[in-house]
């Protein structure tokens, strides 16, 4: 199960030049904006930004679609109930069911929302190393804890994995199928859990001691920070007016209906 | 049972990355009372990741297997490094399966982090009700000794009160957040009753999680009683 957070971090668009410091901010105000939308006029424009924006960092199309398709599932459940359960004007009846416009507009701005937050989301972290924006978050005011944390986890999350799998093959191998629950296979099951557990806390213990053999815990000389650009800062005061932009509109389309 | 992108109002959303925030600079403050707070580090992050690959462990309920939450064994295990833990975790949840959402990061940290805080402290009473005897004669004990048992008992019953209580917990905050935040037109009486039915059909699964880590901690206690900071 490899899924490589950046797998395209090394292609070249404008907004894989983009300082990801900036980017952070100025995605993250873009995001927050987006799940400020409650008016389903703003969807289009909504819409529109996400695709355009998808098309500029040039990240491929096979990438999205295969990251939308785990949360598609649930999607689908939404999609099924939400047209027939919620509201009170029946737009159409077919038997006992009756489909129902509140909830298709309910069910269109979910699932616009959605998309668009993951895409930016995907845009946010699939346009450069991930090294680089656990240090602009670094930059911004992460704990050094969390910082330490997210990298460490990130580096050992696929090798405990592999550890897993390798654990279950064996187990396959000694003639162990979970078919059905039982005490026996719950048993079995959290002796697995539990040695995963133990293993990696043993490791911690080697790796520890290797980082703190290679300085980890001393004073380190402050790293320079890139200078910022022009264009950096401009792209940020950009999106932080779309942001606003959205906010404003749904606050004035609100008192519209008010 | 992570709440994806989309569907809480944005009030909700920012409301739990405020808790979130608290929660964490609570934790960190603990930990940074440590004599080297960074020496826990290592162990914390390789945890985490193993609390990860854990849950993609399938429990099988024919016709079909549920994966377990563990967040009440992550407080039992990771104490007062539980909640940035969950936090990171669901962070790569969020960006490499797509499963939770970055503006529902806080309310899902929140939701899974907050009963993991409250298992760790329930877990730590298994401690105070032990008799302090028992305690230490344990170690020269064989195992299965007659004087173990009691606390092998008692740690079996916080074990399973921790995963269960963890799992019941957030199951109730999300169901609560869901019904009356999603923006649907659904009348306050059909809210209660559903915010009911769902949470009593985590029953089921709050017993297997219970059950899942009363085994999980007792294997630890034989295995490497360390780990629960014995």
């Amino acid at each position: 199960m490899k899924l490589e957070l950046d797998e395209h971090g090394h292609l070249d668009s404008l907004l894989h030049q983009w300082e990801p410091k900036y980017k952070l901010v100025g995605l993250m105000g873009l995001i927050l904006a987006f799940s400020f939308v409650q008016d389903p006029r703003l969807l289009p424009a909504m819409l529109a930004i996400t695709l355009a924006l998808y098309a500029l960092s040039r990240l491929p199309l096979s990438f999205l679609i295969a990251r939308l398709r785990y949360p598609g599932f649930f999607l689908l459940i939404v999609a099924i109930l939400l047209p027939f359960l919620s509201g009170s004007t029946v737009l159409l009846r077919v038997g006992p069911l009756a489909l129902r416009q509140e909830g298709c507009l309910d069910l269109l701005l979910i699932v616009s929302k959605f998309v668009s937050i993951l895409t930016l989301s995907l845009i946010l972290f699939g346009t450069a190393p991930f090294l680089d924006i656990i240090k602009a978050m670094r930059s911004l005011g992460l704990p050094l804890v969390l910082a330490d944390m997210t990298l460490l986890t990130y580096r050992y999350i696929y090798e405990i994995g592999d550890d897993l799998e390798r654990m279950k093959t064996a187990m396959g191998l000694r003639g162990f199928h979970a078919r059905y629950l039982g005490g026996r296979v719950l048993r079995v099951l959290a002796s697995l859990a539990g040695s995963v557990l133990v293993r990696s806390y043993e490791r911690s213990e080697r790796v520890y001691k290797a980082m703190v053999l290679r300085g980890y815990g001393q004073p380190t000389r402050p790293s320079e920070e890139p200078r910022s650009r022009f264009r950096d800062l401009a792209w940020l005061f950009a999106f932080l007016l779309l942001a606003a932009g959205f906010i404003a509109a749904e606050i004035v389309l609100r008192q519209g209906q008010g | 049972m992570h709440i994806p992108d989309g569907i809480l109002p944005a009030a909700v959303c920012f409301g739990g990355y405020a808790t979130t925030g608290a929660i964490t600079w609570y934790s960190l403050r603990k930990i940074n009372q440590k004599d080297d707070p960074r020496e826990g580090i290592p162990k914390a992050s390789l945890l985490t990741a193993a609390f990860f690959v854990a849950s993609w462990i399938h429990i099988p309920i024919p016709p079909t297997s549920v994966h377990l939450v563990l967040n009440g064994l992550l407080g039992v295990v990771l104490g007062y490094y539980a909640f940035p833990a969950i936090l990171i975790g669901l962070f790569f949840q969020a960006v490499m399966f797509q499963h939770g959402g970055l503006t529902t990061l806080g309310v899902n940290a929140t939701m899974m982090g907050m009963p993991a805080l409250l298992a760790y402290y329930l877990f730590r009473l298994r401690n105070v009700l032990g008799r302090k005897g028992d305690r230490l004669g344990r170690k020269d004990d064989r195992l299965g000794d007659r004087k173990d048992r009691p606390y092998q008992a008692l740690t079996g019953i916080f074990g399973f009160l921790a995963g269960a209580g963890g799992l019941g917990i957030a199951a109730l905050i999300a169901v609560a957040l869901l019904i009356t935040t999603i923006p649907t037109h659904l009348d306050a009486e059909a809210e209660r009753a559903s915010i009911y039915a769902l949470t009593l059909a985590h029953v089921p699964l709050m017993v297997i999680e219970g059950a899942f880590t009363a085994l999980v901690v007792l294997f630890l206690q034989r295995v490497s009683p360390e780990l629960l900071g014995d």
